[in-house]
C-alpha cells in the first residue's frame, strides 16, 4: 500500500463524514481514492470536490463546526494557498485534521518548507516517516484534536513520492477496534438554532477587554497537546499493539551513545539504518527522530541533552535569512541548561534532494569529530 | 506638553478637528500630534481622538489617558462616554450644548464652558457638522492656539468657499462660548469610558446619535405601516390593536426614513433640545 | 416563482436584534431585517467581513472574507451529516464577499449547486473599509478609489451582471430585490424556503455615506432605481425560467435615480444620455425575457 492510500484508508477508519480536497501533486491520489471509495459507497461520508485548496480548508472548517468529523489534504502551493483559512480553523479552535504530502517551495520534490511556513496558523504540526505511521497517526490525530481538552486540528506531515506514492506493507487495523477506540465526534449544540438564540463564531472584531486573551489562550491548548498525545500513544498500543517513541520523538538505538542525530519525516527512516552501520563500526551515534515540531518536545530534550556530548540536527527545510527551524528551536530549548551538548546544524533533503545512509554517516562523523575536539569547526553545513 | 481627547460620532469630523488643532500648533512652530481612535468608518457611531501638543518632539504613541483638555463635540455624547474621566486636575472640559456651564452636572476638579455648536453648525454650514464650529470656543476658553493659526489650519483642510464658511463658524464660536467657570458639582458619578465603542454588535441606546428625532402625529396616521416596515433598526414599533405606530426612542438613530416614507406626514423630524 | 405578498401578511415577529452599529439609514440593516424576518429561526447564518448591518437572533459563523462558499457548503454538508437538514444554511455577504473576493468560491458552490442560500445586501461598492470600488460599483460612480479628475469620470467600467452570472451556472433560484419593496424581497425569501440547492438573492442596498445623500432618502433612492429600470426586479430559475416582478408602463427617467446622489454629481448630461440609453435597452430585452417567460442562456 503506497502511503497516499494509507491515508485515505485511515480516513475510512476513522469514518471521517465530510472531506475535502482539490488535487495536487504529489497528494493527488488521495483524492482519487477518496473519491473512488465515494463513488463505491465504501463507508457513508461527503466528499467535496472543490475548486481549489482554499475552499477545500474552508469546507471541512464549517463542517467540522456543525460537529463533523471532517479531513482535507494537500501539498505545497496549495498548502500555501490555505493560508489564509487555516488560521481560522486554528482560532476556531476545530478539530480538522489533514494529510499535508510535503512538496518544496521550489520545485515538485519533497522537502518541509511547505508545513514549517505554516507554524504561526494555531495547528498541532506532526511529521511521520512511512505508510504505515501515516495511517495510525491519522487516527490518532483525531482522538488528540478532538479531545476536549484540546480542541486544536492537526496537520500529519508526511513526504511526497518517496512516501506519498511508494508501496510497502501496511496493516490495516480492525474496524470494530478503531470504532470502539475512536468514537464519533461530538458535535457542538451551540451552533445549531434550535439550542442558542444567538452564538457568533469566527468573528473576532475585537469587543474582548484584552484582546491578547486569545493569543494566549490558544498557545496554552496546543501546548496541552504534548500531554494528550502521549496518553492517545499509550491507549493506541493497548488497543493495537503499535506506538511510536512517546509520542512526541522517537528515540532510536539511544542506549549508550554520545552523539544524537535529530531528524523528521522520511529521511528519519534513511538515519535509522545508518545509525545501524554506524554503531556496528563503534560508532556512539542515535537518532531521536522528531515527531511533533509543534508543540515541541521541550522537556525530552532538555532530559536528553544532559546524556549527549553533541546534536547534530538535520533540517529538511529553511527560512531564507533566518536557518534551520528545528536547529533554532533545540537551541533555544538547551538555553538554561547548565550543561550543554554541542550542536550542529545541516541542511538536507531542501528541494527534494536525496538523503542517503553515506549522508547521515558524514554526519554522524563530523558530529563526532566536534565531540572529540570539543569544539564546533563548522557550525552549518550543506549536505 | 498639552493633551487633549476628543469625543464625537463618525461624520461630526472629530478626526479632522483633532488634525485641524495640531496642524494649528505646527503653525505655530510647536511639535504635535493628532492620533484617531476608531474602528471601521461608521457614520453616527461614536468615537474618540487626541491631540499631543509640546515644545518638543512629541515620542508617546499611545492613547491620551489624563488629558488636560476634554472637547465633547455632541451634545449627548456626555451620556454615552466618560468626557471628563481622567481629566486632569484643573482640566477644562469644552462641551456643545445650549447650557450655560453654570446647568451642566458635571462635577469634579476641572472647569466647565460651553459653545452651542450644533446651532451654529446648522446656521453657518446647513449641517450639523461641529468640528470646526467648536474650535473658536477651544482658542476661546484655552488660549492655548492662536484663532489665526486655526484659520490657517482649516483653510488647509477644506480650500475655497467651504473654508470661508468653516472659519465663520469658528469666528461664531469664539464669541459665543461661555465660561470657563469651576464645575458646580464638586464631586459627581462619572460613567466608565468605554474606549472601545467602534466595531460591530448590539448597542443598547443610540438616542445620543439623534440631531432630529421622530414624533408621530397618531391622528394624522392612516396605519399604512410603511413607518414600520422602513425603519432598519425597528425602532418605529407597531400597535396591533390601535393599529398604529409608536417609537421606541432608544433604538432611533434619528435618520428620518420614517418621516420621508410617511405618506400623510404623519411623522415630524424635530431638533433634539438637550 | 415566488408568490405575492401584502404589508400585511408580513410577519410582525422581528429576527434583527436592534439598535445594531449599522449607520443612520443603512439599506443593509433593512435588508437584513426583512430578510431574516422571512427566514425565520431556523437558519444558520454565514457572514464574511462586510459592513456590520442587523444582529440577529441567530447562529452566526463567519470565515475569511474569500471563503464564503465554502463555508456554506461546508455546514450544508456537515448538517447533512449529522441529519440536521432541516436547518437551512444562509450567507448573508456584502458585494465585495459575492462579486469580487468571494466570487470564486461562490461560483464554485453554485456549480455543485450546494444546498444553500445566499443574500447579498449590494451598495455597490467597499463601504465598510470607506467606499472604494468594487465589482458592483456602477459606470461614472465616485469611489474613494475612483475620484473625479483630469483623467477620471469616475468608475469607467459597467457594474457585473451577477444575477445573471449565477443564473448562467443553472442553478435552481436567483432573483433581484429591494429594501424599498419588502412585500417583493420577502416573497422571495419564502420562496427560496421551499426548494433546495443553489439559491441566490440580491438586494439593492443604498448606502448613504457612500453613495452621498441624506439618510432619510434611503427608500426614496432604492425605490426610484427601481422605478428608472437600473435595478430591475427579477427572478430567474434554473437558468431559463424568467419572471419580471415589476413592469411599469413607463420607466422613470434615470435622472431621478442619479441626481439625488452626490457620487453621480459630476455627471454630464451626455454621461447621463448614455446611462438612460444603456438602461432603456436593457430594459426592453427584460421585457422581452418576461414576455417569453425565459432567458436565453
Amino acid at each position: 500500500m503506497v502511503g497516499n492510500k494509507a491515508a485515505a484508508t485511515a480516513c475510512k477508519l476513522a469514518r471521517v463524514q465530510v472531506a475535502s480536497a482539490f488535487p495536487i501533486t504529489p497528494q493527488t491520489t488521495i483524492t482519487q481514492y477518496l473519491s473512488e471509495m465515494h463513488a463505491n459507497a465504501e463507508w457513508d461520508f461527503d466528499f467535496v470536490n472543490v475548486e481549489g485548496e482554499l475552499s477545500s480548508q474552508v469546507v471541512v472548517q464549517g463542517a467540522s463546526r456543525i460537529g463533523a468529523r471532517t479531513f482535507t489534504c494537500t501539498s505545497g502551493p496549495g498548502l500555501l494557498y490555505m493560508h489564509h483559512p487555516m488560521q481560522t480553523t486554528g482560532s476556531g479552535r476545530l478539530p480538522v485534521v489533514m494529510a499535508v504530502v510535503h512538496r518544496s517551495y521550489k520545485g515538485m520534490q519533497p522537502d518541509h518548507s511547505d508545513l514549517m511556513s505554516q507554524e504561526w496558523t494555531g495547528w498541532g504540526h506532526w511529521y511521520v516517516e512511512h505508510a504505515q505511521e501515516v495511517l495510525d497517526s491519522i487516527l490518532m490525530a483525531y482522538k488528540v484534536a478532538e479531545d476536549p481538552r484540546i480542541r486544536i486540528p492537526i496537520a500529519v506531515g508526511y513526504d511526497g513520492y518517496v512516501l506519498s506514492y511508494t508501496a510497502e506493507p501496511v496493516e490495516i487495523p480492525d474496524q470494530a477496534l478503531v470504532d470502539e477506540w475512536l468514537p464519533p465526534n461530538k458535535p457542538i449544540p451551540e451552533v445549531l438554532p434550535d439550542k442558542v438564540n444567538k452564538a457568533t463564531f469566527g468573528r473576532g472584531f475585537g469587543g474582548e477587554a484584552d484582546p491578547q486573551v486569545p493569543w494566549k489562550v490558544h498557545h496554552d491548548a496546543i501546548l496541552k497537546i504534548e500531554e494528550v498525545h502521549q496518553e492517545v500513544m499509550d491507549s493506541f498500543e493497548k488497543t493495537f499493539g503499535r506506538r511510536y517513541g512517546n509520542a512526541m520523538i522517537e528515540p532510536y538505538m539511544m542506549d549508550d551513545v554520545d552523539v544524537a542525530i535529530i531528524a523528521m519525516g522520511t529521511i528519519a527512516g534513511t538515519c535509522k539504518a545508518a545509525v545501524e552501520k554506524m554503531q556496528k563500526e563503534g560508532k556512539k551515534v542515535g537518532l531521536i527522530k522528531l515527531r511533533s515540531y509543534i508543540p515541541f518536545p521541550v522537556k525530552d530534550f532538555q532530559e536528553w541533552s544532559k546524556k549527549l556530548d553533541a546534536i547534530a540536527v538535520v533540517d529538511r527545510s529553511i527560512c531564507p535569512g533566518k536557518g534551520g527551524p528545528v536547529y533554532q528551536r533545540l537551541r533555544e530549548t538547551l538555553y538554561d541548561m547548565k550543561k550543554r551538548p554541542l550542536t550542529l546544524q545541516f541542511h538536507a533533503g531542501l528541494g527534494g534532494k536525496e538523503v542517503r545512509v553515506r549522508d547521515f554517516e558524514l554526519i554522524g562523523d563530523k558530529t563526532l569529530k566536534a565531540v572529540k575536539s570539543k569544539k564546533v569547526e563548522e557550525p552549518v553545513t550543506w549536505v | 506638553m498639552i493633551e487633549i481627547r476628543l469625543h464625537g460620532r463618525g461624520g461630526q469630523g472629530a478626526v479632522t478637528a483633532s488634525r485641524i488643532l495640531a496642524t494649528a500648533a505646527y503653525e505655530e512652530g510647536q511639535y504635535s500630534q493628532a492620533i484617531p481612535m476608531y474602528g471601521t468608518e461608521r457614520r453616527g457611531a461614536p468615537l474618540t481622538a487626541f491631540v499631543r501638543i509640546d515644545n518638543q518632539r512629541v515620542r508617546e504613541r499611545m492613547l491620551v489617558h489624563e488629558p488636560d483638555i476634554s472637547i465633547v463635540l455632541d451634545p449627548l455624547i456626555a451620556k454615552q462616554q466618560g468626557v471628563v474621566e481622567s481629566l486632569k486636575a484643573g482640566g477644562i472640559v469644552l462641551l456643545n450644548t445650549a447650557m450655560a456651564p453654570e446647568e451642566v452636572k458635571l462635577g469634579g476638579d476641572f472647569k466647565v464652558a460651553t459653545v452651542d455648536a450644533t446651532t451654529i453648525a446648522l446656521e453657518v454650514l446647513g449641517r450639523p457638522i461641529t468640528n470646526t464650529a467648536i474650535l473658536g470656543a477651544f482658542v476661546k476658553v484655552t488660549g492655548a492656539l492662536k484663532l489665526e493659526s486655526i484659520e490657517k489650519a482649516i483653510k488647509k483642510y477644506f480650500p475655497g468657499r467651504l473654508g470661508d464658511m468653516n472659519i465663520a463658524a469658528v469666528r461664531r464660536s469664539y464669541e459665543e462660548v461661555k465660561g470657563p467657570i469651576q464645575a458646580v458639582v464638586k464631586s459627581g458619578v462619572q460613567e466608565k469610558m468605554d474606549l472601545n465603542v467602534g466595531g460591530y454588535g448590539v448597542l443598547k441606546d443610540v438616542s445620543s446619535w439623534r440631531v432630529f428625532t421622530p414624533e408621530v402625529d397618531v391622528d394624522k396616521c392612516i396605519s399604512c405601516k410603511a413607518c414600520w416596515i422602513f425603519c432598519p433598526e425597528t425602532a418605529i414599533q407597531w400597535d396591533e390593536a390601535k393599529k398604529k405606530p409608536y417609537i421606541e426612542y432608544n433604538k432611533c438613530k434619528g435618520c428620518g426614513v420614517c418621516a420621508n416614507e410617511c405618506p400623510v406626514k404623519a411623522i415630524e423630524m424635530v431638533r433634539v433640545e438637550v | 416563482m415566488s408568490e405575492r405578498i401584502t404589508r400585511a401578511q408580513i410577519p410582525m415577529e422581528e429576527m434583527g436584534i436592534t439598535p445594531g452599529s449599522a449607520c443612520q439609514g443603512c439599506g443593509a440593516a433593512l435588508a437584513a431585517r426583512l430578510a431574516f424576518k422571512a427566514l425565520g429561526p431556523n437558519v444558520i447564518r454565514h457572514g464574511v467581513p462586510c459592513c456590520p448591518d442587523t444582529v440577529t437572533k441567530t447562529p452566526q459563523i463567519g470565515t475569511v472574507f474569500e471563503g464564503g462558499g465554502a463555508l456554506l457548503t461546508g455546514t450544508s454538508r456537515g448538517l447533512k451529516a449529522i441529519g440536521r437538514e432541516d436547518v437551512l444554511a444562509v450567507g448573508f455577504f456584502g458585494d465585495g464577499g459575492t462579486y469580487d473576493i468571494g466570487f470564486q468560491g461562490l461560483s464554485a458552490a453554485a456549480e455543485r449547486n450546494e444546498n444553500i442560500l445566499v443574500i447579498t445586501k449590494d451598495n455597490e461598492a467597499y463601504m465598510n473599509t470607506g467606499n472604494q470600488r468594487s465589482g458592483a460599483t456602477p459606470k461614472y460612480a465616485t469611489t474613494s478609489t475612483n475620484p473625479v479628475g483630469p483623467k477620471s469620470r469616475g468608475k469607467e467600467q459597467p457594474k457585473k451582471n451577477i444575477p445573471f452570472i449565477f443564473a448562467a451556472h443553472y442553478v435552481p433560484y436567483v432573483a433581484t430585490a429591494s429594501v424599498a419593496f419588502p412585500e417583493d424581497l420577502i416573497a422571495k425569501v419564502n420562496y427560496a424556503k421551499t426548494i433546495t440547492g443553489f439559491r441566490i438573492i440580491i438586494i439593492q442596498s443604498p448606502c448613504p455615506v457612500g453613495w452621498r445623500f441624506e439618510p432619510e432618502k434611503t427608500i426614496e433612492i432604492a425605490r426610484a432605481g427601481v422605478q428608472a429600470g437600473i435595478w430591475p426586479l427579477f427572478e430567474i430559475q434554473n437558468g431559463h425560467d424568467f419572471k419580471l416582478n415589476y413592469k411599469p408602463k413607463e420607466l422613470k427617467p434615470v435622472t431621478e435615480y442619479l441626481k439625488p446622489q452626490a457620487r453621480f454629481r459630476h455627471m454630464t448630461e451626455a454621461e447621463i444620455a448614455e446611462v438612460q440609453e444603456d438602461t432603456t435597452s436593457k430594459w426592453q430585452s427584460l421585457i422581452q425575457s418576461d414576455e417569453m417567460g425565459k432567458v436565453l442562456i
